[in-house]
């Protein structure tokens, strides 16, 4: 999942403030989950900027709607009819979302209300935690199923480095050291011998270093 | 309430016996228990209590062990609930005088003194409290001008009562009057009434230490007795719930108590028995002390034995020594001494290992006083005909601890054995049920939802709203205008009625509104009154008479929250009326109709456990024809039981399993399934599926059933301590039993026996009292004393919980020359076999010197542990919690304490916690009263204010499945959330944690909330 | 110059602290009349949506109500009712606006002295903040539509 984070409100403001018409856009998809931009989000943020505005002695009119999915343009499409009746958009999806939605209402100036922070999961109820970096060649099969390149500080991919102590990284105390849990898992399915091998460098074209990323699927193309 | 003519009336040419009701005497906690188990098992029941309002002792104490909670907000729901049980006759201020007939078929005669009060029109004002302080009666205790002048602030009925000897001007007092509730003339009532049984719970009285000269209670200021004590520190006591002295009003720094003042003595006015509770009670005072008021007042505790005996007592009482510091001495101090100048208080007592007297000051002192029969009680077991034992407390059956001398006659509570409030509870279910096996259930009932006339339908109906706002006398329309209110609702969009009613409660003015509700064809309403909380019911049979659901009213509190708590701000409370009832107003428009959902109930039993617990459980609910399938893992039925020969009181065990064994085995109504495991189990309680493998062959069948009893016991410990299994005469205490019963011979060649106490228990590991073994390791003493009078029998202990009348074998023990000798978890007893001889090693406190006692015997109280495999795999299950040491978790250890979290789920017995076959067999019937409770619904009941997902919105983020406090969402098999209603408790902590808003709480939805905020906020004109 | 008079939301449980109101008044115990409560079954239900839009719609300062720490009858609404309240808390404090107009405040059923007390001091409390910094345009926002 993409998880996100709500943006300092002064961020936002500094956004909004020359407009008096908004549209406040959630998301209900990843960022709903993640409890950052779905229906109660937007309905806190729009109270809160209300407060702002009610303070400056100012009236504006904030329009909440949530989609399924910003990423997707289908979805997008339910903005249109409010769409000559605001000043601006304000998004609470992740950059896919906003993105979306900025291309497909090119004419209306469209800002994010959320940092979109890292491909995660929920550790617990209100904690996430990066897994994946999305490098496109996925190691995970031959480290144990943890990831070296999300996990490991210095993505390392024959580790540990000698910043490892008692199974935690050195950047911090809560950090766990990723490869001390490749070598305590390998060793618990008996597959020691795998840490043996030598990594080879990866090929980082995969991870987009040859450019933006792009999958087609031809049999699904119309 | 059911009318009071309906059962009033002597119907005695009438006998079917479905007109009879069930008398329950006395209205403490076990009276109030039986009287609604006893009616929602579709009895008709009469409660009465000699006293003005019901609720008893507990009423007055401040916070209950173990969980200290404030017993208003425990006890509270059970008195709200006895104004609202169809077959319930409250009758306060009523006494039995004569009891004819026999079980099945009695007749009593009842007398209802005058509360020259007519509770009907009695709002509970307070004006003639107000006016004549010295008419109304008081609060015991210290004080006798407690805040309020009802007992206690929720007073059931939620009416006052008169004194007429203290009133000389009766015209006055009917002019203060603006309900005009006070009738001068009122008599005393006789009815006479048909019976098929009664219950008895009239409880008992605390000790009075005044008749102790040498502790000066009721003489010194600073000594009070433990009750009096509950009263200084309550919330609704004499100094507003400030603990400080009587003498000075100052906070106390030192604080003692001293246990056992009247009770385990032989002296003048003492009692030989023990009252089971002090030690609880006086551990939950210190440690309130300490939690409220403050860390560093110094709490001693003087006491001869700690008994914390009950289910994780041992731990609560840890916690006082441990986490709180309370200092524990074990000393029975003589005397206490006032300074006459500072009223501080001087303590002299002597300590076991010092020959020394020594003597402390104090700043207050309680007596821990236990409890009295009073003569009251004397008179009126001798009305009733009924058998009481040596210390005048009900004598009741061996077997049967609910049963008294005289069939058809039940006893529970206090009155049977001293006793705490969960143990109450539990008798009281169990008295209910017994009571119950003489009367079929009530087939229809007046006043039952059957007879409303159907609803009508107002979907796409414009709202039109009715308002009507109650004066409540002076109450409220003396206080603000009224009128003013009614023109401002009238200008209210929607409202179509706005109107003023009188006494809004009483059945004049509920008749106008509900003709005003018909002929305007009225589909939401506003009632301006009191507290929703006390009147919320009311008014939704109200809409239900009209036919109206029950959910489109707002009752907007103008008096408890208004008018009554801004006095002298006439201006403020206006303004704050107009903005209540326009929030109502606004509110009441975003009301949906709701139903109740019902699904017919399944009227089978499960009972699991083929022990004397579960057998007792499934033939107390076959012999009233409900199905049982009692379903036991080993080969046989009998469980633990049948390994013990004989009780304290001197039964036989065996006969009576054999007995057992041989009914439930042959009732038609009981499907017996041996070698049985539960292998599934699904559905919503009143509807469980549970599938089980059976026999030798393991066949798969599947059993639908209603309810659930849980009845599998303990495991007898056996721990690797003190050489048991390494020598043939060191044995437990079940050995030991059954040699005495089966080679008398051997016990009368033994010249000394040692018996060693609490071995693994009250240890690290397990820390819990096994609440069995003194009595036992006394039981086997006993008999051993009988065969063979010579034997020295030494009974190492570190604490002698012979709770309740256990203590008087205790005593017969010591007569006999048992030898009592105390030893310390820190410092236990050394066994030693040497040439086939045993030795045991101890240091004796008082002669403060090791003794070796060589034995020919070695009894080990082993106790019980809890059958962890069993409980955990059913505890997965069935989703049901277990406590730190593994037995069940009951729902609430206080007032439900045989019922399980899981709706529809029951235990009893040792999977409990430690107890005897008889308190076991209480449980067991208390299990199966509370089961017929439930089946007896025929329905069950799902409830509105429930969360309901709207799938199209949903995430399935899943934060609603982990923040639901019981568990109750899944993601299902569609991909998103769905919350049984059956199970679901109506909390709306997911509704307010979604963040997809895709969750709403039925009757408290977010658009009604907010149309709230906005009646607050709107322009008011 | 007129007295500032504040308004005041209490959300209140209705196991503890809606009946707390309830006695206190039963005791004729005098607190504020600002105080106006809105009745919900458990703390828990309250969002913080609520409560932000209580301030929204004008008012001055929102307490949440509910039983004692550990003494629930949902076993921790309460506890997710605090964390709530400190949530509303952060946004307030990022809006430049005072933390104290929000509080979350125990009690048992039994303690209408208690609950008179905490409204006359959150009243006080609120009476020193002054008005809310909305207060002069916030009757225009009432009309507009709620959605979820």
């Amino acid at each position: 999942m993409i998880t996100a984070e709500q943006k300092p409100l002064n961020e936002i403001l500094d956004y909004i403030s020359p407009y008096d018409r908004i549209i406040l856009v959630g998301c209900n998809e990843c960022v709903t989950v993640c409890a950052a931009g779905g229906r109660k989000e937007v309905g806190l943020l729009a109270s809160a900027l209300h407060l702002n505005f009610l303070k400056h002695g100012r009236t504006v009119e904030i329009k909440e709607i949530t989609l399924e999915r910003q990423c997707d343009p289908e979805y997008a499409e339910e903005l249109v009819s409010e769409i000559d009746r605001t000043d601006a958009i304000l998004s609470m999806a992740c950059g896919c979302g906003v993105q979306t939605i900025a291309a497909r209402y090119n004419e209306k100036p469209v800002f994010p209300a959320v940092n979109t922070k890292f491909m995660g999961a929920s550790v617990s109820q209100g904690i996430w935690e990066e897994k994946c970096q999305g490098c496109g060649d996925c190691l995970l099969g031959i480290t144990g199923g943890i990831c070296p390149v999300a996990r490991c500080s210095k993505h390392l991919l024959n580790g540990p480095c000698g910043g490892t102590s008692k199974g935690m990284c050195e950047i911090a105390p809560d950090v766990d050291c990723a490869w001390c849990l490749i070598w305590e898992r390998l060793k618990a399915l008996g597959m020691e011998k795998r840490y043996e091998e030598i990594m080879e460098a990866k090929d980082f074209r995969a991870a987009g270093g040859g450019g933006p990323r792009r999958i087609i699927r031809k049999d699904l193309s119309l | 309430m059911q009318n009071h003519k309906d059962i009033l009336s002597d119907k005695s040419k009438n006998d079917k016996s479905k007109d009879k009701s069930v008398l329950v005497i006395g209205g403490g906690v076990g009276g109030i228990r039986a009287a609604l188990d006893l009616a929602e098992s579709r009895r008709n029941v009469i409660l009465i209590d000699k006293s003005y309002s019901i609720g008893g002792l507990m009423t007055q104490l401040d916070r209950t062990f173990p969980t200290n909670n404030c017993d208003l907000c425990t006890v509270s729901p059970h008195l709200s609930e006895t104004t609202r049980q169809l077959h319930l006759d409250l009758q306060p201020m009523t006494q039995l005088v004569e009891l004819t007939g026999e079980a099945g078929n009695f007749i009593a005669t009842l007398v209802t003194e005058p509360r020259y009060i007519d509770i009907e029109k009695c709002t509970a004002c307070g004006e003639c409290h107000k006016h004549f302080p010295d008419a109304v009666r008081f609060t015991p205790g210290l004080d006798p001008r407690a805040p309020t002048c009802m007992r206690y602030p929720q007073a059931t009925p939620y009416s006052f009562s008169i004194d007429m000897e203290k009133i000389t001007d009766i015209k006055a007092l009917q002019k203060v009057c603006r309900a005009d509730a006070i009738n001068a003339y009122d008599t005393p009532k006789k009815t006479r009434v048909e019976l098929a049984s009664v219950v008895l719970s009239v409880g008992a009285q605390l000790f009075d230490p005044a008749v102790l000269d040498n502790f000066g209670g009721g003489q010194f200021d600073n000594v009070m007795t433990g009750l009096e004590y509950e009263r200084i520190m309550s919330a609704s006591g004499p100094f507003q719930g400030d603990l400080v002295r009587v003498s000075d009003k100052k906070r106390p720094k030192k604080v003692a108590w001293i246990q056992c003042v009247g009770s385990r003595g032989i002296n003048k006015a003492d009692v030989p028995y023990c009252s089971g509770v002090c030690c609880m009670y006086a551990l939950k005072e210190a440690i309130v002390t300490k939690e409220r008021f403050a860390e560093n007042i110094e709490t001693t505790i003087f006491y001869m034995d700690m008994r914390t005996y009950g289910k994780d007592y041992e731990l609560y009482f840890n916690r006082a020594k441990n986490d709180y510091d309370i200092r524990m001495v074990r000393s029975r101090p003589h005397s206490i001494i006032e300074d006459s100048k500072t009223k501080n208080l001087s303590i002299t007592y002597a300590l076991e290992e010092e020959a020394l007297q020594k003597t402390e000051e104090f700043d207050m002192v309680v007596l821990s006083t236990g409890f009295r029969i009073p003569e009251t009680t004397l008179d009126l077991a001798n009305r009733l005909g009924l058998e009481l034992n040596s210390h005048h407390f009900a004598r009741t059956d061996h077997f049967n601890p609910v049963k008294t001398s005289k069939p058809g006659i039940y006893a529970c509570g206090v009155i049977e054995s001293p006793k705490d409030i969960p143990e109450t509870i539990v008798q009281a279910s169990a008295a209910a049920s017994m009571a119950a096996v003489h009367l079929p259930v009530v087939i229809d009932s007046s006043g039952a939802p059957e007879i409303f006339i159907p609803e009508r339908d107002i979907s796409g109906e414009k709202s039109r709203i009715g308002v009507f706002v109650c004066d409540c006398g002076f109450e409220i329309g003396g206080l603000i205008k009224v009128d003013k209110l009614i023109e401002f609702a009238k200008n209210r969009k929607d409202v179509v009625v706005s109107q003023a009613v009188g006494y809004g409660c009483s059945r004049d003015s509920m008749e106008i509104i509900e003709g005003l509700i018909k002929t305007h064809n009225l589909n939401r309403v506003v009632i301006g009154g009191c507290s929703p909380r006390t009147h919320e019911t009311k008014f939704q049979d109200l809409l239900r008479r009209a036919g109206l659901n029950k959910y489109l009213v707002e009752i907007v509190n103008l008096r408890d929250q208004d008018t009554w708590a801004h006095i002298g701000q006439p201006k403020e409370s206006q303004d704050k009326a107009f903005k209540l009832l326009h929030a109502g107003i606004s509110g009441v428009r975003k009301s949906r109709p709701l139903i109740d959902q019902t699904l017919p109930m399944n009227q089978n039993a499960l009972v699991l456990g083929g022990g004397v617990t579960g057998m007792t459980a499934a033939l107390q609910l076959a012999n009233q024809d409900i199905k049982v399938y009692l379903v036991e893992r080993g080969p046989v039925l009998g469980g633990l039981a049948m390994s013990i020969q004989k009780t304290i009181e001197g039964d036989d065990v065996g006969p009576f399993m054999d007995k057992l064994v041989e009914i439930v085995l042959a009732h038609k109504n009981i499907q017996v399934l041996t070698k049985s495991i539960i292998v599934d189990h699904s559905g919503i309680p009143g509807r469980f599926k549970t599938g089980i493998q059976t026999g030798i062959r393991m066949n798969y069948m599947q059993l639908s059933h209603g309810v659930t009893i849980l009845a599998t016991g303990a495991l007898p410990n056996r721990p690797d301590s003190y050489g048991l299994g390494t020598h043939v005469n060191i044995t437990t205490q079940l050995e030991l039993d059954a040699m005495i019963e089966d080679a008398p011979e051997k016990i009368k060649t033994m010249n000394h026996v040692v018996m060693i106490q609490c071995v693994g228990s009250r240890e690290p590991g397990n820390p819990n009292c096994s609440r069995i073994c003194c009595q036992t390791s006394i039981k086997n003493a006993l008999r051993i004393k009988a065969i063979n009078p010579d034997a020295q029998i030494f009974i190492l202990y570190r604490d002698i919980r012979t709770y309740g009348f256990y203590e008087d074998y205790y005593m017969e023990a010591r007569k006999k020359d048992v030898k009592f000798i105390r030893f310390s978890l820190d410092n236990k007893p050394i066994v030693r076999v040497e040439n086939d001889q045993v030795s045991v090693f101890v240091d004796d406190i008082i002669l403060g010197r090791k003794i070796q006692i060589q034995t020919d015997y070695l009894a080990l109280s082993t106790g019980m542990i809890a059958d962890d495999e069993t409980t955990e795999d059913l505890s997965m299950m069935f989703h049901l919690p277990r406590t730190a040491d593994h037995y069940f978790l009951e729902d609430h250890v206080k007032l439900r304490p045989v019922d399980m979290s899981v709706r529809g789920f029951f235990i009893a017995g040792t999977n409990h916690s430690p107890r005897t076959i008889r308190e076991s067999i209480t449980q067991a019937l208390a299990a199966a009263g509370r089961a017929q409770t439930l089946l007896a619904k025929k329905e069950i009941e799902l409830g509105a204010a429930i969360a309901k997902v709207d799938g199209s919105k949903c995430a399935a983020c899943l934060i609603c499945v982990r923040s639901c406090p019981f568990s109750i969402p899944f993601i299902n098999e569609d991909g998103y959330s769905q919350i049984d209603p059956a199970k679901c408790h109506g909390c709306g902590v997911c509704a307010a944690d979604c963040p997809a808003k895709a969750i709403q709480l039925l009757a408290y939805e977010d658009d009604q909330i907010l149309a709230k905020l906005d009646g607050l906020f709107g322009e008011l004109n | 110059m007129k007295i500032f008079e504040p308004e005041i939301v209490a959300f209140c449980c209705h196991y503890c602290a809606y009946t707390a109101a309830d006695m206190a008044g039963s005791k004729r115990i005098s607190y504020p009349a600002n105080v106006k409560i809105i009745r919900v079954p458990c703390t828990g239900k309250v969002d913080a949506i609520h409560i932000m839009k209580a301030f929204e719609k004008g008012a001055d300062g929102v307490y949440v109500a509910g039983c004692l720490q550990g003494d629930c009858h949902f076993k921790n609404g309460n506890t997710r009712a605090k964390y709530r309240v400190e949530q509303v808390q952060i946004i307030l404090g990022d809006l430049g606006w005072e933390k104290q107009r929000v509080a979350m405040i125990n009690m048992s059923a039994g303690m209408g002295e208690r609950f008179a007390r905490t409204a006359l001091e959150f009243t006080q409390t609120i009476k020193q903040l002054g008005p809310s910094p909305i207060k002069i345009t916030h009757t225009d926002i009432n009309q507009q539509a709620i959605r979820f």
